[in-house]
């Protein structure tokens, strides 16, 4: 590491005030923003993607607003109903509304597609800046534990957590799934900013910090970090889709979230057995599952052209 | 190359004791008590103590996972409680179905995707790129299960019965037992619609990805070069610019193995075939705990075998890897 004299540090620092400081870089910030805004703006497949986003997420919000029937109801009088207008998307084996169900099934695959990527982004980060910032043993220790991770087939390891937390219904079977998912997939982002930390550490500006004696925290997470972003994104973005696709298919498997709660996958399994008579059963749910996989993934291909266009 | 071979091989030993401790690991997390499952009804404190010396679990853990990883080497890999056969002479005549599914879920995907990437190449910026570029994006966004289902109501349903909806009949000389149907167009027919399920992802991947290294290859020099001593256009292409552009499909290929492993346990489970994915899954749901940890390391080996393979094929194709690690 240079070390870099204080006089010589304070002739080559231009000089600026308090104030001029922080507009210039928001000045810059807000140029790269409104950059990769105007680029984003333009781009009608990601603007496409955004829009079957946003549509889910509200879905999922005024879920119980939208439903016209409760998902978990059975009507032993209404099984099997093919589309109609009393039931747009018909009745399942049980007489459950499968519109409703669809809308329900909403919250858990983006629930689980959200969280899971935040979790695997919250502790594969700070994992990948520890790693790549002080190298050596702990370098070495963290990312064993990462090859560790690795070893494993993604969908496979995601089982094995399954089994060892037991799948159940609700909101706290929505968090076993997302913790196996998350899990799964930290050290996607601890390689990535490990990567990133590498170069970016050899950077003058860092060097810099360290001549002026900041402390390291503040030297991974306010300086680091932000250039660390860009990756983080898109591969968060992308990810997304990743993780409801897997989702469903741990739920398809039975070791996603249990019944009675609405999920896409699973009433794909529960239905598989039925759609040679009823087909509507399958589209319903695939197609839900689908769309939202194609919106995550034009917005993050979207996304990754916009903030750096040579990846186009 | 002898030695690139052997320091790979040294490379796996700690990934495949490290995959047996997690195995070990999740084994003794599973809530609930073997014991006490084993006994059932006629459980007693004394009858509990006796078996638990018997099956060492009395023991330290570290002293245990010994005893377990000897036992594994050996070829015990413990005894199904549901078949009370072998669990490793179960999921070995499971394992030559699933390799079969991902082996043609890999030859569609390659199928798809050299082609579709070549033309995309080549004619960027026109319909039969945006044509290729959506459809990857479809069928990346597209579950593999839900195509299944897709082909399944078309296939099986639609056209009645063009293609079988579930079942396998094996390829000849490969049945394990002395009831199943062996023929060559059987096994084809049976197949074909799983490993469509499986490698229409995969292409869609590859597809983009074979794109993208075409077009950065053939504005090279040295292709700029071939052209110019005269060479036809297919020899360039096919020759000099695909064999270098194959190089990160190779690898990527490789990483889609983990895919592909995970989605051969979904598609076997909605084609019903009888591979390792539904003996798992039927392992799971029964609690067969024995068969569960069987499935899973036989599964976890493969995957660590698998990428041994694919790094040997990256460096044959560039012989910079072998001198580089």
């Amino acid at each position: 590491m240079a070390h870099i004299q204080p006089q010589t540090l304070d002739s080559s620092i231009p000089a600026t005030t308090p104030l001029e400081r922080p507009a210039r870089q928001s000045a810059a910030s807000a140029s790269l923003y409104a950059q990769t805004m105007h680029r984003l703006q333009r781009s009608k497949t990601a603007l496409f993607g955004l829009g079957l986003v946003l549509g889910l997420v509200l879905v999922a919000i005024c879920a119980d607003v939208l439903a016209p029937y409760s998902p978990i109801l059975n009507d032993p009088a209404a099984t099997f109903q093919p589309p109609s207008w009393q039931h747009v998307l018909g009745t399942d084996q049980f007489g459950r509304d499968m519109l409703s169900r669809i809308i329900y099934g909403s919250r858990i695959s983006l629930a689980v597609g959200l969280s899971s990527v935040l979790l695997a982004v919250f502790i594969g980060v700070p994992f990948g800046l520890i790693a790549g910032f002080y190298g050596g043993t702990l370098d070495s220790i963290i990312m064993r534990a990462m090859d560790l991770i690795l070893s494993f087939p993604v969908f496979l390891l995601a089982i094995v957590i399954m089994i060892m937390f037991t799948p159940t219904a609700g909101l706290i079977g929505a968090m076993k799934v997302i913790l196996a998912i998350g899990i799964v997939r930290i050290p996607i982002y601890a390689r990535l900013v490990r990567g990133s930390v590498l170069s970016i550490k050899e950077k003058e500006y860092v060097e810099a910090c360290h001549a002026l004696g900041q402390r390291d925290p503040l030297i991974l997470f306010r300086h680091i970090l932000p250039n660390c972003m860009t990756p983080i994104i898109v591969t968060g973005t992308l990810s997304i889709a990743t993780a409801i696709i897997v989702e469903a298919s741990l739920s398809f498997l039975g070791l996603g979230t249990q019944p009675p709660t609405p999920s896409w996958g699973w009433d794909l399994k529960a239905n598989v057995s039925w759609i040679q008579m009823h087909p509507w059963l399958a589209l319903g749910p695939g197609c839900a599952i689908f769309l939202t996989v194609l919106g995550f993934n034009l917005f993050g291909d979207g996304l990754r052209d916009a903030l750096d266009p040579r990846l186009k | 190359m002898r030695d690139y071979i052997l320091k790979r091989l040294l490379q796996i030993i700690p990934t495949i004791l490290m995959i047996t401790l997690v195995v070990f690991a999740m084994m003794h997390t599973i809530p609930g008590d073997p014991i006490i499952a084993l006994l059932g009804d006629a459980y007693s404190e004394e009858d509990a103590m006796q078996l638990r010396q018997a099956y060492g679990l009395d023991k330290l853990l570290v002293v245990q996972y010994v005893i377990w990883l000897g036992k594994l080497v050996r070829g015990d890999w413990g005894t199904s409680i549901l078949t009370s056969r072998p669990v490793l002479q179960d999921v070995l005549l499971r394992l030559p179905v699933t390799v079969e599914l991902i082996a043609l879920a890999m030859a569609v995907a390659l199928l798809i995707a050299i082609p579709a990437g070549i033309i995309a190449a080549l004619r960027q910026n026109t319909w039969a790129d945006y044509t290729a570029m959506t459809s990857a994006l479809a069928g990346i966004s597209i579950p593999d299960f839900f195509l299944g289902i897709l082909l399944l109501l078309v296939f099986s349903f639609a056209l009645q019965g063009l293609l079988p909806s579930s079942g396998w009949v094996y390829w000849p000389g490969t049945c394990p037992n002395l009831v199943c149907q062996e023929s060559v167009w059987g096994n084809l027919r049976h197949a074909l619609m799983p490993a469509l399920a499986l490698g229409v992802g995969r292409a869609a991947i590859l597809t983009r990805l074979l794109r993208a290294s075409m077009l950065e290859i053939i504005r090279m020099e040295y292709v700029t070069t071939a052209r110019a001593k005269g060479l036809a256009n297919t020899v360039v292409i096919l020759k000099h610019a695909l064999k270098n552009a194959l190089i990160p499909t190779v690898t990527i290929m490789g990483l889609q193995v983990g895919f592909l492993i995970g989605g051969a346990i979904v598609i076997e489970t909605l084609f019903a075939l009888p591979g390792l994915g539904t003996y798992g899954i039927n392992a799971i749901i029964a609690r067969d705990y024995q068969q569960v940890q069987g499935f899973i390391l036989l599964v976890a080996l493969c995957f660590v075998g698998i990428n041994f393979v694919v790094d040997l094929t990256y460096s044959l194709l560039d012989p910079r890897i072998r001198y580089s690690t």
